[in-house]
């Protein structure tokens, strides 16, 4: 696990060698780091705890509006504002999953996708606005982080990507540490049998909370820090695309497979940059693909890329 | 060690488990028999933390009724269930582990869970993942997980089913060893009576939810109207 994802922000860190003049392609594999973190905050809960947490997108549109407000309102440094933003996120998250803990499986997707579908009117209506999201309009001017002086702005895009990667790095690291410790194995557990896991002493209500809290912290951060770097908010993102998008890049990682998400990312977002030129027709084609993979390749690329380097004997072994 | 006073449970209209009392005493292996639907495996839920219920429950003196399942796990009573539960996802390593980090008050020791994986004569199947076992692996490692946690009391609900003659003695055996070698008190549901005869000391036959007779098993098993209502004339015949 670790190697492999070594070799992945090993790969993506020379990147800017070969592209750094270009920024629409800087902006591509900054949007790359930032949907592999949030869609592997995604497989934790869902892939690995087994939660049907639909509330991702959410949770980092609210990051992003937190950190935003709260550095425009507070004038706290942005670089500040993401982790309370991600405080934030952690709190509402909770919040949404102490209701979850009473339910399973497809209604535990029902009450998260609800917090999306509720998102949107809050944030344009009269109480989004008094706590400063700019209504409808959106937030139109949100400072930059400044490091020593330095402002990471669209301006900067190596420097932005770098921040992005070590950003992304240290979410990744949490990401496999919990994935790896006791914690890990607790949301496995809990995932197969939640009866067996309460028999051997396993509280379901503290793991589980506890699942919601870490994937909405990071997320809601990871969200924060992309307001600061486009420099405007809108509640554009919680449509539809965003959504199927990442849900994608899950399938296509590999769903409970860590770090594949963060692989599913960069196919995701590199096929749907290369369909571009495709116009309508390129939803129709993202969607044929994921049916051909769920089909083909369940385990997703990841499985395909551990069959590759170990032989197939190995794989169980590899996701154990 | 385990001391239930009249418990009750309703589900709706149906008395599941209808003011039942009975002592369990410290060391024993305690039979549990019943016809299907009797409220065995309710008696187990209750006692475990899994339903709430009307009556009082002690634990070596202790009242452990309302607490969570796990909490009843950590302070001593392991359980297995009648449809094996595994967790498809770990290794039996990694499943030994889950009893031993979360259900062990003395934290987790993975030299217990090597001394357990002989116990069970799993050392080759260590690094398998579990889903992977069969039907005796899957009760086994259930079994492991519940030791694992270092219990006091373990509950067991109808092991034997589902297994042939041979796996019913080896089986047997290993229910004996957890009760001498590990000084762990057992509570078996079992519909096999030749299995409760030979291994419990005391016995408790319930009807709809209720006792009808308990003791000593080989008084139990003559009581008539435990013949009429459950054992039925071929066993009579047969004593």
């Amino acid at each position: 696990m670790g190697a492999l994802m070594a070799i992945i922000y090993g790969g993506l860190a020379l990147m800017p060698i070969f592209v750094g003049g270009t920024d629409h392609l800087m902006h591509i594999l900054i949007m790359i780091l930032i949907w592999g973190v949030v869609a592997s905050c995604w497989d934790l809960i869902m892939g690995f705890a087994g939660i049907f947490s639909f509330g991702q997108v959410a949770f980092f549109v609210i990051g992003a509006y937190a950190s935003a407000i709260v550095a425009n309102k507070f004038g706290i440094p942005p670089i500040f504002a993401i982790f309370v933003a991600g405080g934030i996120t952690a709190a509402i998250g909770v919040l949404v999953g102490l209701p979850c803990l009473r339910l399973k499986g497809a209604y535990v997707a029902l009450v998260t996708f609800a917090v999306h579908m509720i998102l949107e009117p809050f944030l344009k209506g009269p109480m989004g606005r008094a706590i400063g999201t700019g209504g409808s309009r959106g937030i139109l001017t949100i400072q930059p982080i400044e490091i020593f002086g330095f402002a990471f702005t669209p301006d900067h895009k190596v420097a932005v990507f770098y921040l992005t990667l070590v950003l992304a790095i240290l979410c990744s690291i949490i990401i496999l540490m919990v994935i790896r410790s006791f914690w890990g194995t607790a949301f496995l557990a809990l995932k197969d049998s939640e009866d067996f896991s309460a028999s051997l002493g396993v509280s379901a209500f503290k793991y589980k909370l506890a699942v919601f809290a870490l994937t909405s912290f990071l997320t809601g951060m990871v969200g924060g820090f992309y307001g600061h770097y486009v420099g405007m908010l809108s509640t554009r993102m919680l449509g539809i695309d965003l959504f199927v998008t990442l849900m994608i890049m899950l399938v296509i990682g590999g769903i409970g497979h860590f770090p594949g998400a963060i692989l599913g990312a960069i196919v995701t977002v590199t096929l749907n940059e290369m369909l571009s030129p495709l116009g309508s027709y390129r939803p129709l084609i993202l969607g044929g693909l994921v049916v051909v993979l769920v089909l083909f390749l369940p385990d997703g690329v990841i499985g395909l890329v551990r069959r590759f380097f170990n032989g197939k004997s190995k794989i169980q072994e590899a996701d154990a | 060690m385990l001391q239930a006073i009249n418990l009750t449970k309703k589900f709706g209209e149906l008395v599941a488990v209808d003011d039942l009392s009975f002592t369990v005493e410290k060391g024993q292996i305690f039979g549990i028999a019943g016809p299907n639907g009797a409220g065995k495996s309710t008696v187990y839920n209750l006692i475990t933390g899994f339903f709430p219920f009307e009556g009082k429950l002690l634990f070596n003196g202790e009242d452990i009724s309302g607490k969570k399942p796990h909490r009843i796990a950590q302070m001593g009573i392991a359980r297995t269930f009648q449809v094996p539960h595994t967790f498809p996802s770990l290794t039996v390593e990694q499943a030994l582990s889950v009893g031993s980090r979360f259900g062990d008050n003395t934290g987790f020791d993975p030299e217990y869970v090597d001394h357990l994986l002989d116990f069970l004569d799993f050392q080759e199947e260590r690094y398998n993942l579990t889903g992977n076992l069969d039907l005796i692996g899957k009760k086994k490692l259930m079994i492991g997980a519940a030791l694992a946690t270092r219990p006091k009391l373990l509950m067991l609900d109808e092991p034997m089913a589902g297994s042939n003659a041979h796996e019913i003695q080896d089986l047997m055996e290993f229910i004996r060893r957890i009760n001498d070698e590990m000084g762990v008190t057992i509570i078996i549901i079992e519909h096999f009576m030749k299995v409760l005869t030979e291994l419990t000391e005391t016995l408790l036959i319930i009807e709809s939810g209720s006792k009808i007779a308990s003791g000593d098993p080989d008084i139990v098993t003559s009581n008539k109207h435990v013949v009429e209502c459950y054992l039925g004339d071929a066993y009579a015949s047969d004593n």
